[in-house]
């Protein structure tokens, strides 16, 4: 086998378990119970910094995009969605076309 | 009069299949597509880019693992990659954690067994906003459909991008791949009104830049668990307080 499918194959793995260790885990306890408080907060702040670094510090590929047109598709996407209270599909799309047309005029 | 038959589980399924149609499939599409597309610009077959996708499935972990498990760059070992995918896909654990007693309320249930493949950040995400407002008997089979559409839509964008990334433009690859923290970022601000939610979110935020002091793959989730516990404690103590006030 090669490297690349064992590495893959493991990983597979690995995360079945962390997915099973936790509904394991919660399956008992009510919604409102401390620990399922705290891995909610937890899950949310995890959300919350993927988000920050993916727009402002992404990695590989996604890096060749601008940081100005990163910021500006974050915040047409953000004003869209409370101007459009709350339509996701809509604002996503403002979001990119900012981001599209900001790069454009940089000429990235 | 009997009570009505309770509605196929299929019909049921159809509520939260609906819903993953929208913005989520064409977030996770776009985002799915550009990872098709990088695995074959790092060498890969079609295989392993669809067996990261559905079975890794947390494109944090997907490209980790991808990072390191690329020929050439494979000289690093399994080990790295298998700890730093993982590492980065450790959130699963929590979110297991959070969703789980949405799916099924009773101790004994096993249904909530059905949900096991698919949790990631994305039906997670959109489960943790509509179950708690539905009825028990609903809140399983409306995380299934939604999961079973997008876990089934991230398999067709990855064998997509792998097949035509060498129709695809560089810069627009760069930009699919903005979709996705773009809908988070949605997914979040819908998400500021509830004090706690708006807590955890800002502590996650604030937290962020210690990532950038850590190896890349344990940064993220070490500054989640340090963000959300210091949010959840400040929660806690609140609480205490208007207890005793």
């Amino acid at each position: 086998m090669a490297e690349a499918d064992l590495a893959l194959l493991l990983t597979a793995l690995a995360m079945l378990a962390l997915r099973a260790a936790g509904l394991l885990v919660a399956g008992a306890l009510r919604p409102d119970h401390p620990f399922i408080l705290w891995a909610s907060a937890v899950s949310q702040a995890v959300l919350a910094g993927f988000v920050a670094l993916a727009i402002a510090v992404p990695g590989g590929l996604a890096a060749t995009v601008p940081l100005p047109a990163r910021l500006a598709g974050l915040a047409a996407g953000l004003l869209a969605f409370a101007a459009l209270r709350g339509r996701l599909l809509p604002a996503l799309g403002a979001g990119l076309a900012a981001l599209l047309g900001v790069r454009a005029v940089l000429g990235g | 009069m009997s009570p009505p038959a309770p509605p196929p589980f299929l019909t049921a399924l159809r509520p939260g299949a609906a819903v993953a149609f929208g913005a989520p499939a064409i977030a996770m599409g776009a985002t799915f597509l550009a990872f098709g597309a990088a695995v074959r610009e790092a060498g890969l077959g079609l295989g392993w880019a669809l067996g990261a996708s559905l079975l890794v499935y947390g494109m944090a972990g997907q490209l980790v693992l991808l990072a390191f498990a690329a020929p050439g760059v494979a000289a690093g070992g399994i080990a790295p990659a298998v700890l730093g995918a993982t590492a980065a896909n450790a959130r699963f654990l929590p979110m297991a954690v959070a969703l789980a007693p949405w799916l099924d309320g009773r101790p004994e249930g096993w249904r909530r067994w059905l949900a096991l493949p698919f949790i990631a950040i994305t039906p997670w995400a959109a489960a943790m906003r509509v179950l708690p407002a539905l009825a028990p008997p609903a809140r399983l089979p409306w995380f299934l459909g939604f999961a079973l559409v997008s876990w089934g839509g991230a398999g067709l964008a990855t064998v997509a991008g792998h097949l035509l990334a060498p129709l695809l433009d560089r810069g627009l690859l760069a930009a699919l791949l903005f979709a996705n923290p773009l809908y988070f970022a949605l997914l979040l601000a819908a998400e500021l009104r509830a004090v706690a939610p708006r807590r955890a979110i800002l502590a996650g935020i604030l937290a962020a830049p210690l990532a950038l002091l850590l190896p890349p793959a344990w940064g993220l989730l070490a500054t989640g668990v340090l963000g959300g516990t210091a949010a959840f404690l400040i929660g806690q103590m609140g609480a205490r307080q208007r207890g005793r006030g």
